[in-house]
């Protein structure tokens, strides 16, 4: 045990010291032998003040860093959640209702393998390159991955647990809530990481092929300007927005899904 | 009998999803025919003349669909390759050795989350808007999805396996690439398939910001000239090649993973 906890913390240290030395060879190639132009790759330092300035500045692209963060986040979460709320239903109701799956079917099948990146044109001629495009695009992304999931784990539920939850009685409703809902949640969770991942992937395209605010616009005006130092900020704003998101996630499922593991 | 019923089965299934296409297709020449949406959207006939039209005719002053369709194709190969290779070495050996995943874990966390899109303008900075620029963003969108899969498959390798390996005399070299690899594949292949809506999806997105031929050109271009034609054409050329290519993938993984289809 002891030597097990040494080997960790020795690996724990080792992890630190490579990114110490990540960030100092940045810094050496960048600021110090200057082996490549600052406008390419900036120093690890500028990255920082320029992260400091976006936080109250609103040059060069109109808007401070928070600013745009609110943007994205408020077209991300009407997308998100207007798909998850007619999606998820959707998937159960289809997975459930074998009447419902066959009409619905075509359609889905028809619509599911379009990329919601090629609906951005279309979407911006219907409704602008304001929140509603951007919005709808969203929708998209995240109405698909929770029907899937939702349909198929509500297909994998277990026919023995149908069948004694029948032979004591329960309605087919009952049923429904009891037996194949709790026992789809996982798969139905999964399916929300999957939409939340191609959701924000699909916003940030949206953003950098027409909008007036965003993380996307931002990077894609810093870019204009050769402004790479603001490029890198966006980028790792997208990150951790995700790792913020990955981690809601998994506290909502652990609260929510219960056994199973 | 049994196989006879199944077949039977097939072809209802098969008629059902027909006859909810044509009422798609109905449905769709209604609307553009009798409302004012018909102003914008094109009708089913006129995208599917044009869809035949495009096949032997330039789009723009260049290539025809399927040359643009080639072109996308190329570059989504070459970035998908180059990423199943890095991915795939990276994702084994930070499974594998606990050095390796300590010294290269922290640095993937923080490109991990970064979506392959968001690389674009900054790959444009680093490279131009040639074709190193897009597969290097298809490269992006790959590697991370790779990298994922293949790490949590090389962690769970069954250790009673290898123990069991070892006692019967397995040398390393052999117990990685009798028992490591081979467990590994159903994990690799679902990054694989992940990774390459995700490249797909990528070299849509790079196309569209910038470049002057490929799939992502023809919506972008539609719009342009507000062809909106052109932008179905796009969309649906787009749609089935994605689906041609998640086929081809899932049939190779069924040649490659026999042992699981098997278990199923």
């Amino acid at each position: 045990m002891n030597t097990y906890l040494k080997r960790k913390i020795k690996l724990k240290i080792i992890s630190l010291i490579s990114l110490c030395v990540f960030i100092l060879l940045w810094y050496l190639a960048t600021a110090i032998l200057e082996l490549v132009p600052s406008y390419s790759l900036p120093s690890p330092v500028k990255i920082l003040n320029t992260f400091i300035e976006k936080l109250t500045i609103k040059s060069p692209e109109g808007a401070t860093l928070p600013q745009h963060i609110w943007a994205s986040a408020k077209v991300a979460a009407y997308g998100f959640l207007l798909g998850a709320v007619f999606g998820l239903p959707l998937g159960i109701l289809m997975g459930w209702n074998t009447k419902v799956d066959k009409i619905i079917r075509p359609v889905f099948d028809f619509l599911k393998p379009i990329p919601p990146i090629a609906l951005i044109p279309v979407m911006i001629v219907f409704f602008g390159i304001g929140t509603k495009s951007k919005a709808v695009v969203v929708f998209f992304s995240t109405i698909i991955p929770c029907i899937v999931n939702a349909y198929s784990g509500i297909k994998q539920t277990s026919q023995i647990h149908l069948w004694v939850s029948q032979t004591f009685g329960a309605s087919r409703l009952q049923q429904l809530f009891t037996v194949a809902l709790p026992s789809s949640l996982p798969m139905i969770f999964a399916g929300l990481r999957v939409a939340v991942g191609s959701s924000w992937m699909a916003l940030v395209a949206a953003e950098l092929l027409g909008a007036t605010r965003g993380i996307g616009y931002m990077i894609s005006t810093a870019r204009n300007l050769l402004r790479s130092d603001i490029i890198i900020v966006g980028l790792l704003t997208l990150g951790v927005i995700g790792i913020f998101i990955t981690l809601i996630f998994d506290l909502l499922e652990k609260l929510i899904v219960r056994g199973g593991k | 009998m049994n196989m006879k019923k199944r077949i039977t089965e097939g072809i209802k299934n098969l008629c059902l999803s027909l006859v909810g296409f044509a009422v798609i297709l109905l449905l769709w020449a209604f609307i553009v025919q009798y409302t004012d949406a018909g102003l914008l959207i094109p009708s089913p006939l006129g995208v599917a003349q044009r869809l035949i039209y495009v096949i032997t005719h330039p789009i723009g002053k260049s290539y025809t669909l399927p040359m643009h369709l080639v072109i996308s194709l190329r570059r989504v190969m070459t970035g998908y390759c180059l990423s199943i290779v890095a991915g795939v070495l990276l994702g084994v050996s930070m499974g594998r050795l606990e050095m390796i995943q300590a010294i290269f874990r922290p640095i993937f966390e923080i490109i991990r989350p970064i979506p392959g899109v968001a690389w674009i303008p900054m790959a444009i900075v680093w490279f131009g808007i040639g074709e190193t620029a897009k597969v290097f963003i298809i490269f992006m969108g790959g590697f991370v999805n790779i990298v994922v899969n293949t790490f949590a498959g090389a962690q769970r390798v069954d250790e009673d396996l290898m123990n069991c390996a070892r006692m019967l005399g397995a040398n390393e070299r052999q117990v990685f690439f009798r028992i490591v690899i081979p467990f590994c594949v159903p994990y690799i292949f679902s990054g694989l398939q992940v990774g390459l809506s995700t490249c797909w999806m990528a070299v849509l997105a790079a196309e569209m910001v910038a470049a002057k031929e490929g799939v992502g050109w023809i919506i972008t271009a539609g719009q342009d000239i507000a062809d909106m034609t052109q932008i179905f054409v796009g969309i649906i050329a787009i749609a089935v090649t994605g689906l041609a290519l998640a086929a081809i993938l899932r049939l190779a993984e069924q040649i490659l993973c026999r042992w699981r289809v098997r278990g199923k």
